[in-house]
């Protein structure tokens, strides 16, 4: 194993071992049965018909075949019943142990970086690679496993006929469980491959084109825009076709090697005779196949037809090959959000009391745009009001004290110089409200209890109140535990960030940051909040970006932030 | 075939006419040739299969009885199934590249009809969500058209096939035969109503967790920032658990339809083995002494046996497909029903034109907008002038935006009249008219690429000297110079770390290189914190001069320097003389 965390197929079957173990043998039963029970009523029926012809029927054991074929029956049912709860049951479970993987590897993320990937297209990307790869032991690596055991069953049986029959049987497993698939999969797998690249490129066109949908159509020119998109789609149409082509060519050339299998079969174990023996069922026949002495004709008849059953099993091998190199897309994909533990973690700091920053300048990774560096200060009791024009970087500067955005020069916290950028253990001396902060779509209950997890429900009530939401929750049918839509859309901007503000007061950290608190809020509301802040939710610390003055501005030191 | 019947009647009698599964089938009615095709391989295929069956019947009684079979036999047997492989190849060809073409055209017709709907697209969904549907939610179509609808019929046929063939062998297997199938149906039916329903509500909850992941994931930096990581994965880590323990006995109901059709498979195939191997002995109770069939005639049967049940299994194993798709379909018709706006209703009677309107360039008499019932805009009746600047505000939803969506050309079936100097605007050309147009929405509109690929989106290339001309006006130079890249940065759709302010900016430039003579702004400064508000404001008071410029922007934003100030509402429009009238002085920002 190179690194701990890296994801392969090889992986996911042992992900849970002795989950997985039940489905294997469940299937494993189920698909011999299968392939028994044709075998057996084949040898069976033939076996009387012979003892019939023979004279000897009374003497004949049918009640043991019989026996057997229902028992086979049975089992073959059960054992599909059973493969197909159990392993339903593995699957969900593989599903979880991956979400999980893929919500650690996105944890140990800087957090500068994560911005870009929670964008929701390519979550949703992730979603479904990740519904992709979970079915692979299902689909490609059981029928696979059935498929050899169908094989090395029938092989045992011909054994026992003619061992000489191990060579086109040899040859025909290979061909099946080996050489088609992969050489389908290799055929299919650079389209499969390019038609995800287009997949991608294709939605990503789509957003873009669609965003500015109605400047292009009023400049004439969304034709030509629509005409790519629809050259990608065209491209898509081939790369599917292509895969389609390997699917179908792969499992013709399964039949025929089945076909060529039979032929070799009777071929090994029979001689030409020309000379003609009357049947009723041929008469003018000069082609007779004389089968050799020691071949039983009752147990060759009983290989055919579990051949027959086989090649039921093999067919579907070609196509769940191909589905594999969307598995390993999706794999590659997924592994390129994996991340190294992080590294060390940071010393644990003491509570909060002074926080210096030399020559600080925060910036995005991107653009290098952000602020012109500053001194900045700040002792317990502090408020500070950032000030500037648009474009100076305020809210730059505010995510980066925040530990959120890179920033070069020194901080120190309480009189040591430290690191603060993506450093959980400074994060949690502060609270930081973004310009659009982000509701989950949970109760607001649950919202608030990010902030303090044992809230109570009047403490919940209180801090509501504090942020002047209280008259509209309680306005709500199911007051707090009323459920809020995805990403708050069914708040206004205004109630949104009120509710973000109420969560970070409930976490009473000594250091609160807001960015641009006061936007869209009337001045009732604007004092009504300052007033919880300079009284029952009073912070140690406060840094405040705004454009508007507050109640709070009277006693803030202003720091002006050059252009 | 009263067996063939039950099997059709079944198929049609799920075949409730939803409207999703009218919308499938409508869809299936495109390629219906090729699908004539199909059933025309599915014919070839039944018929090899009888006939595998019937060659190898022979070869294997010969072969048991006199140690030698005929090839001519082996031959045909071998032939058969070669028939079989290449009838199924054409079959798959021919159903899979008919799945291609319902899709590739279904997509083509959805992109023309958002792309006409214009910025009514949004109201279904965001374009985000619209992408999933156009590329994701219509490939989830691909089972249903390549596999399962091939499959109804193969359904109906293949045992149909097989009991004629029956017939003349067997009547004791043709009634196993005749009372299986019907049996098969009727449990098919009754545990796969309640499989059906578990499978949904399994889908939904599914679905549910996907949810979840998606929203903690998406509110990841902010669990970071609270400290909370730990919560949300236990969170995650539970309710995967919980559900994969309820859900286990709603699986065991739905995977009851398959063993239902496994056991039935089976024990029939068993019971026709026993039947004509003691038939074979001589000794069936009802019959002792004597055989009711050959061993041909059984080992006919034995072959037929597992073949009469196999279409009804895979059917099973597609059921989902249906299910998929009709989910699939449900947003699919969503977007298709979305009315485009109906071609104009009738020709707008010149007799009341007023004589204002040859002055006017842009006029509107009794202008009005409804919508399935919905009033989108009161009738409202005024002038812009060549060069008259106006601003309009009103509350949201009254019909502000809706105005714009007029005049922009997305939107036909208005009432009322509506003039672009002096001409009705239903007998404009509109690409003509739309060419003198400048669009600033609330969120500029980007492309993927550069910024100056943006700013150039849609126009003959100007000289450098204009660009940087406007670049000037609109002052974005400063700020584009301090770019490492310059004009040559790519703007992400997440920006690349330009304020708003900046990207409305762009924006104007944008409208600058455009050389349009009308500027249509709605709340371009929505987004924007007060003082960046109005240095946008600023700027587009001085680039606008002798443009035709209307404005939307709420009275917390006001425009000043507007000529005029129309003020929408539920009963129509009040106009006020220049840009500061009383309502703008006392506005207080809310």
């Amino acid at each position: 194993m190179k690194k701990p965390t890296t994801l392969s197929l090889a992986k996911l079957l042992l992900a849970n071992p002795w989950g997985f173990i039940v489905p294997v043998m469940t299937g494993v039963v189920s698909s011999v049965a299968g392939v028994a029970l044709l075998g057996v009523s084949g040898w069976f029926i033939s076996a009387a018909g012979l003892a019939t012809a023979l004279g000897t029927a009374l003497a004949f054991n049918y009640l043991t075949p019989g026996a057997i074929v229902r028992g086979l029956a049975i089992l073959r049912t059960a054992g599909r019943y059973g493969e197909q709860v159990t392993a339903h049951n593995h699957l969900l479970g593989l599903l979880r142990t991956l979400r999980l993987w893929v919500w650690d590897q996105r944890v140990a993320k800087p957090i500068a970086d994560l911005h870009q990937q929670s964008r929701g297209d390519l979550l949703q990307r992730l979603v479904s690679d990740l519904d992709q790869i979970i079915r692979w032991p299902l689909v490609v690596f059981l029928p696979w496993l059935y498929a050899l055991l169908g094989y090395i069953g029938v092989s045992i049986f011909a054994y026992f006929i003619d061992p000489v029959l191990l060579w086109p049987l040899t040859i025909a497993a290979l061909c099946h469980l080996v050489i088609l698939p992969y050489v389908c999969g290799r055929f299919a797998s650079h389209a499969v491959h390019v038609g995800q690249i287009l997949g991608v490129h294709r939605r990503s066109r789509f957003v873009s084109l669609f965003s500015a949908l109605i400047t292009l159509t009023i400049r004439g020119h969304w034709q030509d825009y629509a005409a790519r998109l629809e050259q990608l789609d065209c491209r898509q149409k081939r790369m599917e076709w292509q895969i389609q082509q390997a699917i179908s060519l792969g499992r013709l050339l399964g039949y025929l090697v089945t076909i060529g299998l039979f032929a070799s079969l009777f071929f090994l174990l029979g001689d030409l005779q020309a000379d003609t023996f009357q049947t009723s069922a041929f008469q003018n026949d000069s082609m007779n196949w004389q089968l050799k002495e020691h071949v039983s004709g009752t147990w060759l008849v009983g290989l055919v037809l579990a051949l027959l059953a086989v090649n039921e099993l093999v067919l579907p091998l070609v196509q769940s090959f191909v589905a594999q190199g969307q598995s390993q897309v999706g794999l590659r994909r997924l592994n390129q959000i994996q991340q190294d533990a992080p590294s060390v973690s940071a010393p644990a700091l003491g509570k909060l009391n002074r926080l210096s920053l030399q020559d600080w300048r925060g910036y995005h990774l991107e653009s290098g745009l952000g602020n012109q560096p500053i001194h900045l200060e700040l002792s317990a009791g502090d408020t500070l009001w950032l000030r500037g024009a648009s474009g100076t970087g305020k809210s730059t500067l505010l995510a980066s004290i925040a530990g959120d955005c890179l920033a070069t020069g020194k901080a120190y916290v309480n009189q040591e110089e430290c690191k603060i950028y993506d450093n959980p253990n400074f994060q949690a001396q502060l609270s930081y409200l973004p310009q659009s902060p982000y509701v989950f779509q949970q109760s607001i209950a649950a919202n608030l209890m990010l902030g303090k997890a044992d809230a109570s429900d009047t403490e919940m009530w209180a801090v509501l109140e504090a942020v002047a939401l209280a008259d509209w929750a309680k306005g709500l049918e199911n007051g707090l535990s009323t459920l809020l839509s995805s990403q708050g859309r069914d708040l206004s901007g205004g109630q949104r960030k009120r509710l973000a503000l109420a969560r970070l007061l409930l976490r009473r950290a000594p250091l609160l940051l807001l960015d641009e608190p006061f936007d869209g809020l009337d001045k009732a509301t604007i004092e009504r909040i300052c007033q919880a802040l300079e009284h029952d939710y009073q912070p140690d610390m406060l840094i405040l970006v705004s454009h508007i003055d507050s109640p709070l501005s009277g006693k803030a030191k202003v720091i002006e932030l050059p252009n | 075939m009263a067996g063939s019947k039950a099997v059709s009647n079944a198929s049609k009698s799920k075949r409730i006419k939803t409207p999703e599964a009218g919308f499938l089938a409508e869809l299936a009615l495109q390629q219906s040739t090729q699908y004539r095709l199909a059933q025309g391989f599915g014919v070839l295929f039944a018929i090899a299969l009888v006939l595998q069956a019937w060659a190898f019947a022979n070869v294997f009684s010969d072969m048991v009885l006199q140690q030698a079979f005929s090839l001519s036999f082996l031959f045909l047997a071998l032939f058969a199934l070669l028939l079989r492989a290449l009838a199924n190849f054409g079959r798959e060809r021919v159903c899979a590249s008919a799945s291609r073409h319902i899709r590739y055209g279904l997509r083509h017709k959805l992109i023309k009809h958002l792309t006409q709907l214009g910025p009514a697209r949004l109201r279904i969904e965001e374009d985000a969500a619209l992408s999933t549907r156009v590329y994701e939610q219509v490939d989830a179509l691909d089972d249903y058209f390549s596999r399962y609808k091939p499959q109804v019929f193969m359904v109906t046929l293949i045992p149909s096939v097989i009991l004629l063939a029956v017939v003349p062998v067997s009547w004791i297997a043709f009634l196993i035969f005749m009372l299986t199938a019907p049996l098969v149906i009727v449990f098919m039916i009754f545990v796969g109503h309640k499989a059906a329903q578990a499978n949904r509500r399994q889908f939904n909850v599914l679905a549910m967790l996907s949810n979840q992941f998606m929203d903690l994931s998406q509110g990841l930096a902010e669990l970071k920032r609270l400290g909370r990581t730990q919560a949300a994965r236990d969170r995650l880590s539970h309710s995967a658990k919980a559900y994969q323990k309820t859900t286990m006995s709603v699986l065991l109901l739905a995977f009851l339809s398959t063993a239902t059709l496994e056991l039935f498979a089976s024990l029939s195939i068993a019971m026709i083995a026993l039947y004509l191997g003691l038939g074979l002995l001589e000794i069936l109770p009802w019959q002792v002494g004597s055989a009711p069939v050959t061993l041909t005639q059984a080992m006919f049967l034995l072959l037929l046996a597992p073949e009469f049940y196999l279409p009804l299994r895979q059917l099973g194993n597609d059921y989902h497909a249906k299910q998929k798709a009709e989910a699939a379909a449900t947003d699919l018709m969503s977007i298709l029903d979305t009315p485009l706006s109906a071609q104009k209703a009738l020709a707008t009677t010149e007799s009341h034109m007023p004589s204002s309107v040859q002055l006017a360039y842009l006029s509107f008499y009794e202008l009005a907008w409804q919508d399935t019932g919905r009033q989108r805009l009161a009738p409202i009746t005024g002038n812009i002038l060549q060069g008259e600047r106006v601003w309009l505000s009103g509350e949201s939803g009254v019909g502000k935006s809706s105005l714009l969506h007029l005049l922009l050309g997305f939107e036909e079936n208005y009432q009322g009249q509506l003039y672009i100097k002096g001409k009705a605007f239903s007998t404009l050309n509109l690409r003509d008219w739309r060419n003198k147009l400048a669009w600033l929405p609330q969120t500029p509109e980007w492309v993927n690429g550069s910024i100056r690929r943006n700013l150039l989106l849609g126009i003959t290339e100007p000289s450098e000297s204009n660009i940087q001309k406007a670049l000037q006006d609109s002052q974005c130079a400063d700020f584009i110079a301090a770019l490492p890249n310059g004009l040559d940065t790519a703007l992400t759709e997440l920006g690349s770390g330009l304020s708003g302010g900046q990207m409305q900016r762009l924006s104007i430039a944008r409208a600058l290189l455009s050389k349009a003579d009308v500027w249509l702004l709605d709340e371009p400064c929505s987004g924007l914190d007060t003082d960046t508000a109005n240095a946008v404001l600023n700027t587009l008071e001085t680039v606008s001069r002798g443009k035709t410029l209307l404005i939307v922007s709420h009275d917390t934003h006001p425009i000043h320097w507007a000529d005029k100030h129309w003020s929408l509402n539920k009963e129509g429009l009040d106009e006020n003389k220049g840009g500061l009238d009383e309502k703008a002085n006392y506005a207080i920002p809310r």
